[in-house]
């Protein structure tokens, strides 16, 4: 019902033609106003970073109870089996959080003053943008207490760095547009975390097999293939993402 | 004349699918080692086919559906995708049992197992995203942006299958044709890696024609291993006894033998190796393959064609009240 005339006005604009006459700098500069926007609201309700932080937290204490006693002998399954714990309290942090640039959206219903006052292109890029900050913090939390309380010992922490930062690139790019996507629909965080998933598998095997490579102290050469992999997984997301978002963003 | 053609064909498809199940049990010949559940590939090859077959169409309709915006071209996006998660189940069933019986596994994360573990999770998500959306023509565009984003995601599946295609059960180089599955040379005293299996060319002996070499293997994590004497004629250039791997039915042969550098080329052989160079075989493989298409197409256009039919209704009955 809401929908309706909502609808009749994008016709009337034609999105495509507005961000052909816009201009790349200004898209840019919209999409930046976007992220700040996002963060300053983030940064006075925090919750998308209490959810995030705290979920990682306490993935991390519940691993570290089963897994984190000293005694535990150093071989290539258990460096396995720490990168892939690591990637599950990542990857559940993410489906917890990431959904909420959009949903935020939905709920305050500013949906629609969102939408007149930027082209699509630029409101995927600012959320694209505050997911990857969101990630970043993840990442950085995640990773320190799993050193601390699981005893995961870096080999070569450059390509432990560089293999979750090319991981959370493929988290943030895979899921961003279908966080717009399920702002439109009911039972919104258990149909992102259904909807994300199988797009996840095929990074989460190389990411998870990347990681446990970077533990070893021979890391970087080892794992510079699944490093590429990521990044290549992520420029198709990305590409995907700013082709379709318009018809997210028109629905 | 079309609705004439339309039943012939349907009545032509469902006698070909009978003909095909017969043939599969009649014509086809047993293959060592497997029995009769060799006989399942001539059903989980082709569903497998039609499950990635309609996968791509989905998305090929949903990208048209977005592109022209007709209701029509999404009744066929969703056609398809439901006949595809009912081949893909399908898919998934025949190749467990088949595993099961050959391997004494259901599940293993294989490599194409993973893959169509994948497919089977993005139709469910799908359908949920489908029933949870109220506004129609919403509906509509949020499941086929879906479709084609899920659908960039396969070729990763393919192309990160070999990375992790150590613990593979899928028997490449046994059942397609043309398929390279090299092996490894070895000279005495070598290790090397045969899918997940460690071998060590212990020795080789030569008596008259026929050489045995003494292969010691061992299963993946190092628990257990077993001595294995395949042997080659060469005069004849070819295998002679290919035992099994133990507890297994793969088998391990000799493919080449070099006396002067004291090397020889080893493989894995699945049972059934060559089954496709048997005529009848093939062609009711092939059969089969035309057979679940044109089955595939029929029910797409059936219930493309009553996805349509529902959506008139429902108008009306709106355009009454």
């Amino acid at each position: 019902m809401q929908a309706q005339p909502e609808q009749q006005e994008q016709q009337e604009i034609e999105p495509g033609q507005a961000i052909r006459s816009i201009g790349v700098r200004d898209l840019l500069a919209a999409a930046w106003a976007i992220f700040v926007k996002d963060l300053r609201s983030e940064l006075r309700t925090r919750y998308a970073l209490n959810a995030l932080v705290l979920f990682a937290a306490s993935a991390a204490v519940a691993v570290s109870l089963g897994v984190g006693f000293i005694g535990m002998r150093r071989t290539d399954e258990y460096l396995l089996i720490q990168s892939a714990l690591l990637w599950i309290a990542l990857l559940f942090a993410a489906l917890n959080g990431l959904s909420r640039g959009f949903v935020y959206e939905e709920e305050t219903r500013t949906m629609a003053a969102l939408r007149l006052a930027a082209p699509a292109i630029s409101v995927y890029l600012g959320k694209l943008l505050f997911n990857l900050a969101l990630l970043l913090l993840l990442d950085t939390v995640t990773s320190l207490l799993f050193i601390v309380l699981v005893r995961v010992e870096v080999g070569s922490p450059l390509a432990f760095v560089l293999v979750l930062a090319a991981g959370g690139l493929c988290l943030a790019t895979a899921t961003t547009i279908l966080a717009a996507i399920i702002a439109r629909a009911s039972f919104k965080s258990a149909l992102f975390a259904v909807l994300a998933f199988p797009l996840l598998v095929p990074p989460l095997i190389v990411a998870i097999q990347g990681t446990a490579l970077t533990l070893d102290s021979a890391g970087m050469t080892l794992a510079l293939p699944a490093i590429r992999t990521l990044l290549a997984y992520a420029v198709a997301m990305f590409v995907a993402s700013l082709m379709l978002f318009r018809f997210v963003w028109e629905a | 004349m079309a609705q004439r053609m339309a039943q012939t064909a349907k009545l032509l498809v469902g006698v070909w699918i009978a003909g095909v199940a017969v043939a599969m049990f009649l014509v086809v010949p047993q293959y060592e080692g497997l029995g009769n559940a060799g006989r399942i590939i001539i059903m989980h090859v082709p569903t497998a086919w039609v499950s990635v077959m309609a996968f791509a169409i989905s998305a090929l309709f949903s990208g048209l559906y977005l592109w022209r915006g007709r209701p029509e071209h999404d009744d066929y996006a969703l056609a398809a995708a439901e006949s595809g998660f009912l081949f893909t189940v399908l898919a998934t069933v025949t190749g467990a049992i088949f595993s099961q019986v050959v391997w004494g596994v259901y599940w293993n994360w294989d490599p194409r197992q993973t893959s169509i573990f994948v497919l089977l999770l993005i139709y469910a998500a799908l359908f949920a995203l489908r029933s949870s959306i109220d506004d129609v023509a919403r509906r509509r565009q949020l499941s086929a942006v879906y479709s084609i984003f899920a659908f960039i995601t396969v070729p990763f599946l393919i192309f990160i299958a070999p990375r992790i295609s150590d613990s593979t059960l899928h028997p490449n180089c046994a059942f397609i044709q043309g398929s390279t599955c090299d092996g490894i040379a070895l000279e005495v005293g070598k290790l090397g890696l045969l899918g997940d299996r460690k071998v060590e060319l212990l020795s080789l002996d030569r008596a008259g024609d026929v050489v045995t070499a003494q292969v010691q293997v061992t299963e993946p994590g190092l628990n257990g291993s077993a001595t294995l004497s395949p042997t080659y004629d060469v005069a004849l250039d070819n295998a002679v006894d290919r035992p099994n791997f133990p507890g297994l039915r793969f088998s391990l042969v000799v493919e080449g033998v070099d006396m002067t550098t004291n090397s020889v080329r080893l493989n894995i052989e699945a049972p059934g190796t060559g089954l496709l160079d048997n005529g009848r075989t093939l062609f009711t493989f092939l059969a089969s393959i035309f057979g679940f298409t044109a089955l595939f197409f029929w029910m797409l256009n059936v219930r493309a064609t009553l996805l349509g039919v529902q959506w008139a209704l429902a108008r009306r009955e709106g355009a009454r009240s």
